[in-house]
C-alpha cells in the first residue's frame, strides 16, 4: 500500500492535475493544494486537518482529467456530482483516503494559543506539550458522520477501515439542544443567529453541491428573490433559498457550517431536510450513484404521503 | 406606462357579492392606472367596445380585466385587444369570480380581496412585454388508437374527408367488442351483419393503413406535430402471404383459452379469431404453442400452403409522425370475482357474465347459437339475471353506472325466449335505466311478450344445492325475501376502461379517473378533447357508452379532428420557456424534467455549453422554470419578477 505521497505521484501520471491537501506554511496546518507532476506532489500531505471538502473543485474542472483525494464525506459529494453532470466519471481518479476525524484547529487555537503546536495520538491529543482528550476538539460536522472511508475509489492512500468512533456516530450535542426547543423559541434562536450573518456566502463559496457561483440568486437582480440589505430576515430568506435549492442534494459535508466565519450551524436546517426526503423519497444523496435524484423524478405510482 | 383596469360585473355573478365600483375607483389610486371603470358584461358585444373605446380614449398600452377565469374567456378579450390595436399578451385577466364573488357571501370583505386581487393584476402586468405567435406547420395523418367500433368509425369519417389515417388495434382482427355481440338493442339487428361490412371498408379504403397486433409504445410531440413509437407485436404468421384458411388451426394440437368468446370453448395455440375478423390472418401465441413450450412441434408451419408461417419473426418498430390522434380503447367487463365472493367468486361454473352468455346466443359462437350450462352442457330451463354487479355498488367502491347493463338484459331475456321456448327467466334489477329512443318500451317487451319476472332488489347470496344454484335475493317492492332456483345465472357486470388504458394516458399525458376512464377536456362544451391539444376521444374509453353513442361520439371526434387538420399551419402560443444564456451555468436539470423534449444543448462561441429551448416543442409548462437553480429561465407572461411583483403587492 502506497502512502499519499507516492499515490499521487502515480495518479499523475494519468490526470492533468491531482487536488489534495499540502502544509500551509504560516500555520502549519493543512491547507488545499493542486499538484501537476511528481515534484509537487512530494510536498502532499494527509492528516487530521485536512478539513476541506476538494470536490467544491471539480465543477470548475469539468474539461480536465482531474486526481481527487477523498475521504468519505467527501466522495459523497462527488458521487452527487457526477450524478448531476458537474463531475464526469471517467475523467476522474478519486483517490480515497480513510478519516478518523477532523480536528477543529481554530478551536485549539482559541483555547491554546494561536498558532500551537499538535499532535494527533488517536485517542488524544498533544497541545503544545499537553495531553487532552480528542473528542471536545473534533469538527462539529464530523459528529454524526455517515461514511468514514469513500464509497467509491479507484486507488486508496494510506489506511482504510477504520470505524467511526461511538461518540462520533451519534449528533452533535446542539441537535439535543434544538430539538428541546418550542417552535417560538426556535423562531427566536434563528433570528438570533442570522443577525449575526454578514452575508460573505462563504457557505455557498464552500459547498460542492452550490455550483451556479456567480449567477448565484442570492445575488442576482432579475430575479430579485432577495433584497440586498445585511439584517436577520434578509439572511434568513437567502439561507432558506440556498436550503431549498439543496433538497435532495446536499450529502451533508458539513462545509457551508465550517465555512461560517460567524459560526451559524446551519447543518441543523440541512440535516433536518435531509432526513425528510430520506422519509419521503428514500433517497440520500450521494449514497449511490445509480439512485436518480427525486426533484428529477415523477413517479406517479409513488406516492410520497403514504395515503395508500 | 398607461394601464387601463375593466371590472366585470357579470351582470350579478359577482356584482351581487363584490362592489364593482369600489374595485374601479381603488384600481385608479393604483400607480400607473389611467383609467377604470365597472362594465355590466365586459364579454358582450356593447361591453368589449367599451374597452376598445377606452384604450383610444386613454392611450391604454396595458389593460386589466377583473372578471371571469382565463380558461373562459382569456381568448376573447385577448381578441378585444387585437381589435383595439394593443398587443394581446399585454392584458392580464383577474378572477374575481369564481376565485371571489362566487365563493363569498361578505360583500365587504368580497370587495377588499377583490381589489387586492386587482392589484395584483396590475403590478403583474406592468412588468409585461408584447408577446408573439409563431406558426408550426402540421402533420395531415391521424393516428386512431384502437379499432373497436368507434375507431372504425372515426378512421372511416377522417379518411372520407380524404385524410390519410393509420388506425392500431392491440389485438389481432378490428370490431372490438362490438363483433362479439349477438344482437342490439333495441331493434335486436344483428350485431355483426351492421359491423362487419364497416369492417371491411377499413380494410379497403385507400386512405387507411390498418395495423393489427400493434400497440402505442411512446408518445412526443405536441398538437399537429406527433411522433409516436408503434411496435407490431410478432405473431409467427406473415400477414401478406396468410389468406385464413384455417387449416393451420384445424391441424394445431395445442390448445389454448379462447379470449374472443370470453372464455366459452377453446381455441387453438394459432388461430383466427372469428370467420369475419378483419384481417382475416391468423396468430400464433407463443405462450400455449407446443413449438415454443417443449420446442418440438412446427405441424403449423408445414400444412400451411401459402409458407405464411415464420417462427423467427420479430417485432418490428415503427416511428411514425402525425398531426392528431383519436383514442378508442374501448372498455372491458369489470372483472366481478373477487369482489364478490358471495355470489361465489368464480367457483361455480354456472354463473357466468354477460359477455359469456352473448357469444353463447350468437350462432356464429362456440356452441353455434346453443344455450348450455357450462357444467354439463344441458340448456337451462331457469335462467337468472343480476344487473348492476360491480355497477352503483358503493359497497365495492364502485358508485358508477354501466348504463348498458339493464337494456342488455332486457335483449338477452328476450332472446332467451327465442333460443328455449317454455324457458323462465328472472331478473333481480336496482332501477330500470332506459333512457335512450324506443329503450323504455323494449325493456316492456322483455316483461310482457317474453315473460321476463323482474324483481327489485340486489342478490345477497348465490349457493349451489342439488345440481342447480339457489338465487336467494329480496323483492323490495313486495317487502319480501325471494329465493330462486336456477339452472343458470348470468351477471351483468359492470364496465371498465380497457386494461392499459391508464397507462396509454399517461404516454399521452392525458388525465384519466380512478376506473382509467380518459377524461373530456369539458363536460359540456368539450366532450371529445382532451386538456391535450391534438388529443381526441371517442366511445367508450371516455365512460360506459352504447352502440349509437359511441359512433356519434366517434364522429364527433372525427370532425373535430378534420377541423384541426383543414389548416396546413397552427399558430403557437408565445408563452413558452426562455433561457438567459448569459447566466446559464449549463446543469441540464431543465433537460431531464422537460416532459416535452424542448431543451437542447448549444455551445456557446466562449465554449459554454448551455441550455436552449426548442420553441416550437415547449408548451409553456414551466417545469424547467422551477428546476433551474439560478432561476434563469423563465416562462414568457409569467416571469419569476412578475410573479415577485404580485406576491409583494399583495404583501404591501
Amino acid at each position: 500500500m502506497n502512502g499519499i505521497v507516492d499515490t499521487i505521484k502515480d495518479v499523475l501520471k494519468e490526470t492533468d492535475l491531482v487536488l489534495g491537501w499540502t502544509t500551509d506554511p504560516v500555520t502549519g496546518m493543512a491547507t488545499p493544494a493542486r499538484f501537476h507532476d511528481g515534484k509537487e506532489a512530494e510536498q502532499a500531505v494527509f492528516d487530521s486537518t485536512c478539513v476541506h471538502n476538494l470536490a467544491v473543485h471539480l465543477p470548475r474542472l469539468k474539461d480536465s482529467r482531474v486526481g481527487i483525494v477523498a475521504k468519505g464525506c467527501d466522495a459523497r459529494s462527488v458521487v452527487e456530482l457526477i450524478i448531476e453532470h458537474e463531475a464526469r466519471r471517467e475523467q476522474l481518479t478519486v483517490i480515497g483516503v480513510g478519516c478518523g476525524s477532523l480536528l477543529d484547529v481554530k478551536k485549539i487555537w482559541r483555547r491554546y494559543g494561536y498558532g500551537v503546536a499538535i499532535e494527533d495520538r488517536g485517542d488524544s491529543l498533544l497541545i503544545g506539550g499537553e495531553q487532552v482528550s480528542r473528542g471536545e476538539f473534533v469538527q462539529r460536522k464530523c459528529h454524526g458522520c455517515l461514511e468514514a472511508d469513500p464509497d467509491i475509489y479507484d486507488v486508496i492512500a494510506g489506511e482504510v477501515g477504520g470505524e467511526i468512533p461511538a461518540d462520533m456516530a451519534q449528533s452533535h450535542p446542539l441537535y439535543g439542544m434544538f430539538a428541546s426547543l418550542t417552535p417560538v423559541e426556535r423562531r427566536a434562536f434563528w433570528r438570533e443567529q442570522f443577525s449575526r450573518c454578514i452575508r460573505c456566502y462563504a457557505c455557498r463559496e464552500a459547498c460542492p453541491m452550490c455550483f451556479c457561483r456567480d449567477v448565484c440568486i442570492m445575488q442576482t437582480q432579475v430575479p430579485r428573490w432577495a433584497g440586498g440589505a445585511v439584517d436577520a430576515k434578509q439572511s434568513e430568506m437567502i439561507q432558506l433559498i440556498r436550503v431549498n435549492h439543496l433538497a435532495g442534494r446536499c450529502t451533508g459535508c458539513g462545509e457551508c457550517e465550517r465555512a461560517c466565519p460567524v459560526g451559524i450551524p446551519l447543518m441543523l436546517l440541512l440535516d433536518e431536510q435531509n432526513r425528510a426526503i430520506e422519509e419521503m423519497f428514500a433517497y440520500s444523496a450521494g449514497a449511490s450513484l445509480k439512485a436518480r435524484p427525486p426533484m428529477l423524478v415523477f413517479d406517479v405510482n409513488k406516492d410520497i404521503w403514504g395515503k395508500g | 406606462m398607461r394601464i387601463g383596469v375593466f371590472v366585470c360585473q357579470c351582470g350579478t355573478n359577482i356584482a351581487a357579492t363584490v362592489s364593482t365600483e369600489r374595485v374601479a375607483s381603488a384600481a385608479m389610486a393604483l400607480r400607473d392606472v389611467v383609467h377604470a371603470e365597472s362594465i355590466q358584461y365586459t364579454c358582450s358585444d356593447p361591453g368589449q367596445r367599451t374597452v376598445i373605446a377606452a384604450a383610444h380614449k386613454y392611450a391604454l398600452d396595458r389593460v386589466v380585466i377583473a372578471a371571469c377565469s382565463p380558461r373562459m374567456h382569456e381568448t376573447t378579450f385577448q381578441r378585444t385587444m387585437a381589435q383595439a390595436g394593443i398587443n394581446p399578451f399585454m392584458m392580464e385577466m383577474v378572477n374575481i369570480r369564481e376565485h371571489c364573488s362566487w365563493i363569498h357571501s361578505d360583500m365587504e370583505v368580497a370587495t377588499e380581496k377583490a381589489i387586492d386581487l386587482v392589484s395584483m393584476g396590475v403590478a403583474k402586468v406592468r412588468g409585461q412585454t408584447p408577446l408573439f405567435s409563431s406558426h408550426v406547420p402540421v402533420v395531415g395523418e391521424v393516428l386512431i388508437i384502437g379499432g373497436g367500433v368507434a375507431g372504425i368509425q372515426a378512421a372511416l369519417d377522417i379518411a372520407d374527408a380524404g385524410m390519410p389515417v393509420t388506425l392500431v388495434e392491440k389485438g389481432p382482427t378490428i370490431g372490438g367488442n362490438m363483433a362479439r355481440l349477438d344482437k342490439t338493442f333495441p331493434t335486436l339487428d344483428c350485431s355483426s351483419c351492421i359491423l362487419t361490412p364497416r369492417m371491411v371498408e377499413v380494410k379497403h379504403h385507400e386512405n387507411i393503413r390498418l395495423m393489427v397486433n400493434s400497440e402505442v409504445e411512446q408518445v412526443r410531440g405536441y398538437i399537429g406535430n406527433f411522433e409516436v413509437d408503434i411496435r407490431k407485436k410478432t405473431t409467427c404468421v406473415d400477414e401478406k402471404k396468410c389468406t385464413g384458411c384455417q387449416i393451420c388451426e384445424q391441424k394445431c394440437p395445442s390448445k389454448a383459452p379462447d379470449e374472443f368468446n370470453a372464455g366459452v370453448g377453446e381455441t387453438k395455440a394459432i388461430s383466427i379469431a372469428f370467420p369475419q375478423a378483419v384481417p382475416l390472418v391468423a396468430v400464433l401465441r407463443k405462450e400455449h404453442c407446443r413449438l415454443f413450450i417443449k420446442g418440438k412441434c412446427g405441424i403449423c408451419k408445414k400444412v400451411c400452403p401459402a409458407d405464411a408461417v415464420d417462427y423467427e419473426q420479430e417485432d418490428e418498430l415503427h416511428t411514425e409522425k402525425f398531426g392528431a390522434i383519436v383514442v378508442a380503447t374501448g372498455y372491458e367487463l369489470f372483472d366481478w370475482r373477487q369482489a364478490y365472493p358471495h355470489y361465489g367468486g368464480g367457483l361455480y361454473p354456472d354463473v357466468i357474465t354477460s359477455m359469456q352468455y352473448e357469444r353463447m346466443l350468437s350462432a356464429s359462437g362456440p356452441t353455434g347459437g346453443r344455450i348450455q350450462r357450462p357444467s354439463d352442457g344441458a340448456e337451462p330451463k331457469e335462467i337468472v339475471f343480476l344487473s348492476c354487479v360491480g355497477s352503483r355498488d358503493e359497497s365495492i367502491g364502485r358508485p358508477l353506472c354501466c348504463k348498458v347493463g339493464c337494456m342488455y338484459i332486457a335483449k338477452q331475456a328476450i332472446l332467451t325466449r327465442e333460443h328455449i321456448p317454455g324457458s323462465r327467466t328472472y331478473v333481480f334489477y336496482m332501477d330500470i335505466r332506459a333512457g335512450g329512443k324506443g329503450y323504455d318500451e323494449f325493456c316492456r317487451r322483455a316483461q310482457k311478450e317474453a315473460g321476463a319476472v323482474y324483481l327489485r332488489g340486489r342478490v345477497g347470496k348465490i349457493y349451489p344445492r342439488d345440481g342447480k344454484l339457489v338465487v336467494m335475493g329480496a323483492d323490495t317492492l313486495v317487502g319480501e325475501n325471494v329465493e330462486v332456483e336456477a339452472d343458470l345465472v348470468v351477471l351483468a357486470t359492470g364496465i371498465d376502461a380497457a386494461a392499459g388504458a391508464g397507462s396509454l394516458a399517461q404516454k399521452l399525458n392525458i388525465p384519466y379517473d380512478q376506473y382509467g376512464f380518459l377524461s373530456e377536456s369539458h363536460p359540456k362544451l368539450r366532450p371529445v378533447e382532451t386538456t391535450t391539444g391534438g388529443i381526441f376521444l371517442a366511445g367508450a374509453c371516455q365512460g360506459s357508452k352504447d352502440i349509437p353513442e359511441t359512433v356519434a361520439q366517434a364522429s364527433a371526434a372525427a370532425a373535430k379532428v378534420i377541423v384541426l387538420l383543414s389548416h396546413d399551419e397552427l399558430e403557437t402560443s408565445p408563452m413558452i420557456a426562455e433561457v438567459n444564456h448569459m447566466r446559464c451555468i449549463g446543469c441540464f436539470k431543465c433537460r431531464e424534467v422537460c416532459p416535452y423534449h424542448a431543451i437542447e444543448e448549444q455551445g456557446l462561441r466562449d465554449g459554454r455549453r448551455v441550455a436552449v429551448v426548442i420553441e416550437s416543442l415547449c408548451q409553456g409548462c414551466g417545469l424547467c422554470n422551477v428546476a433551474c437553480p439560478p432561476s434563469v429561465i423563465s416562462l414568457r407572461g409569467y416571469t419569476d419578477n412578475q410573479l415577485i411583483e404580485e406576491v409583494t403587492e399583495v404583501l404591501r
